[in-house]
């Protein structure tokens, strides 16, 4: 494999930066507004209208010149030279001051994009900001709108963007409650109407009356350090239908709770009735310790003290290279940037050494051995696959674990194995007829220590995971997939953020075990004489 | 725990509905099988500082129902409510702030009920909320 280039140094393409706008706003008047005058004056060729999101917000107490009735459509893009058509990837920020544009913080990431060919915006949602709460269904159809001004643009033969716009690669990033926003959009963008709250009339989505059509292409939704449920639809929590990229920092000084874990856990999880049925969607998480908040907006002062969290350049580094990674795999379809999503360790080059890293993966093609989701009932086998669970010294339970103490009320089940003595195993005996893991490339499981007193402050947890079939057994360190980091523990009890292990199956057959007869999987703990960890799943995988 | 806004008052005002008012009121008419007056019934609380505009945020309940939306208004916050029937179901219940829905912050506010509209005019929302 030819080695690849850091996706979060700037490419080789040309571009344009340009300010759109809506007509007639005129911020100049309010001189609180001193930040926005830059949208009064848009480029000529990409003047916007306004659209009405009366039915889903208010506007909040900062002296707007405009109403909720006809709220601006205002944005930096970033346009590569060239005729086309190119991908298109529109970030959106979260709450902030409102008397501070948020909008340009995210240019360095936009610039990034469009300098790999990628058409790049990031849009003014200001005017949601402040002490209102509940509104991020008003967020994501903002950000949906600006799509549609880019098929609009798209779709118009005197315009600069004419035909140069790829409807069907398109990705969405939003921060804060604009990542919450992102979730909400990638749920709306396939409704013909929506009914935003139980006292609300249903508004149409549809185009008749004024919002919508959508049915974009989305490629991928990312979140940057979202918040989760601040809005609810009346049908239950949102779950998230596309591609699914989260980014948090442990510094978090903001939202501290890590509650996109929760949107994470929702999206694309087994389905019960159709276990081995997947959507067809990845989704992939990055914990990055020493990250706070503010510091992915390059507008925002940060929100922790000087030193508590890495420096700021480090952060935006390591958004660039993630994000850069990510774009460059679905929406440039440069394919070898997949395993930045898979393994954060292929990015080790790229990001400030020393960094910490926790990731998580899980791919389309999946086949659970065990996802735990079943009940609370003693860990199992999951159906398809047959086999029995064998403890020996381990004390196994599955839990409706808050793992990351977000505080909500969890639906996602967790398995906690409890080990006092050196030797201890877990086991998972299969019955090789119903695992076909010669037909996958990894065993993939998700593994994190908690900050209970048996697993010693600040050191990794560790373990061997043994795989056999009929004679043969592999042993391999999970230190030697990825280290188990204790949690950075700044904020309460600290988080168990558990990292996907991908034990590449060919190594196994190296080791002489048939993947066609493969009898056992099991987690013996001889590296540590006590610990307590949390797994999530264990998979064959892609 | 973050600290959560402090609240110090509560009222609630009759006004004009806005068209977006106006369009839930028809729906919850149509639904609720009641003719609703063309009402909006703002309620406001006063905070004793008002909250940085961060992301976190905090839920507001009357005792245990989410209200699904507030507002940002001079001096604290406001939500609508559009059905008298409401301020009935939740008479002298308490106001509370909560981050996730499991922990809360009880402010010792109770929701008060509606001022009897002295007839004439009802005020417009930009106008109270100034």
């Amino acid at each position: 494999m030819v080695a690849l280039k850091n996706p979060g140094l700037a490419g080789d393409v040309a571009f344009d930066t340009v300010i759109y706008a809506s007509s007639g706003v005129n911020y100049a008047a309010v001189p609180a507004l001193a930040q926005y005058t830059i949208y009064d004056t848009p480029d000529p060729a990409y003047i916007t209208g306004r659209i009405d999101i009366s039915a889903f917000a208010h506007l909040g107490s900062a002296p707007w010149p405009f109403a909720n009735t006809n709220v601006p459509l205002n944005g930096h893009v970033c346009v590569p030279r060239g005729r086309g058509p190119f991908p298109l990837a529109v970030f959106a920020h979260g709450n902030h001051s409102p008397f501070q544009n948020s909008t340009p913080g995210y240019l360095y990431l936009c610039e990034l994009l469009a300098s790999h060919g990628i058409i790049a915006a990031t849009i003014d949602v200001n005017f949601l900001n402040g002490a209102n709460f509940g509104e991020n269904d008003a967020r994501a159809i903002v950000h949906l709108e600006h799509l549609k001004q880019f098929r609009a643009w798209n779709n118009l033969g005197a315009h600069p963007l004419h035909a140069k716009v790829e409807l069907n690669r398109i990705l969405i990033v939003g921060h804060s409650r604009g990542g919450e926003g992102v979730g909400h959009a990638s749920f709306f963008n396939h409704l013909p109407a929506i009914q935003p709250t139980i006292f609300s009339p249903i508004v149409p989505l549809d185009g008749s009356a004024g919002l919508g059509p959508y049915r974009f292409g989305l490629t991928a939704v990312a979140a940057i350090a979202p918040t989760d449920r601040q809005y609810e639809p009346i049908s239950g929590p949102t779950v998230v239908p596309d591609r699914y990229f989260l980014i948090h920092g442990s510094r978090d000084g903001d939202v501290s709770t890590f509650e996109g874990y929760n949107t994470y856990n929702r999206a694309h999880a087994v389905d019960l009735a159709n276990p081995t049925v997947s959507d067809g969607k990845l989704k992939a998480l990055l914990w990055v310790y020493g990250a706070n908040h503010n510091q992915f907006n390059s507008a925002w002062p940060s929100e922790t003290a000087p030193g508590f969290a890495m420096p700021r350049p480090d952060q935006e580094q390591i958004a660039k290279v993630h994000l850069g990674a990510l774009a460059g795999a679905l929406l440039l379809d440069r394919s070898d940037y997949m395993e930045v999503l898979r393994d954060h360790a292929t990015a080790v080059e790229w990001v400030p050494a020393g960094t910490s890293f926790v990731s998580q993966y899980q791919d389309p093609e999946r086949l659970f051995v065990q996802h735990n989701q079943e009940s609370l009932a003693a860990p199992q086998i999951s159906l398809p696959v047959q086999g029995s669970v064998v403890t020996s010294a381990v004390a196994a339970a599955r839990q409706l674990k808050d793992l990351v103490n977000a505080g909500a009320s969890q639906t996602t089940i967790t398995l906690r194995l409890d080990w006092s003595s050196l030797g201890a195993s877990y086991q998972l005996k299969v019955d090789p007829a119903t695992l076909p893991a010669e037909r996958y490339k990894v065993l993939s499981l998700r593994v994190g220590q908690s900050t209970e007193p048996k697993n010693p402050a600040g050191r990794g947890q560790d373990f061997t995971i043994e795989v056999s079939s009929g004679s043969r057994t592999a042993a391999i360190r999970a230190s030697a997939l990825h280290r188990l980091l204790y949690p950075d523990v700044v904020f309460g009890a600290g988080k168990i953020v558990m990292q996907t292990l991908r034990l590449p199956l060919r190594r196994l057959e190296e080791h002489g075990v048939d993947l066609t007869d493969l009898r056992s999987i099991a987690f013996r703990f001889d590296q540590r004489p006590a610990g307590v960890v949390y797994v999530g799943d264990v998979q064959v995988s892609h | 725990m973050p600290q959560p806004p402090t609240a110090i008052a509560v009222e609630v005002i009759v006004t004009a509905p806005t068209d977006a008012d106006s369009a839930a009121i028809a729906h919850l008419s149509a639904t609720g099988g009641k003719a609703l007056p063309k009402v909006a019934y703002l309620v406001k609380i006063r905070l004793k500082t008002m909250p940085e505009p961060t992301s976190q945020g905090w839920a507001l309940y009357v005792k245990d129902f989410r209200i699904p939306k507030y507002w940002e208004a001079k001096d604290g916050i406001y939500f609508k409510v559009f059905d008298r029937q409401f301020f009935e179901d939740h008479k002298g219940e308490r106001l509370r702030f909560s981050q996730n829905g499991t922990e809360f912050v009880d402010t010792k506010l109770r929701l008060a009920a509606p001022r009897r509209h002295g007839g004439g005019k009802l005020p417009r929302q930009e106008e109270v909320l100034k």
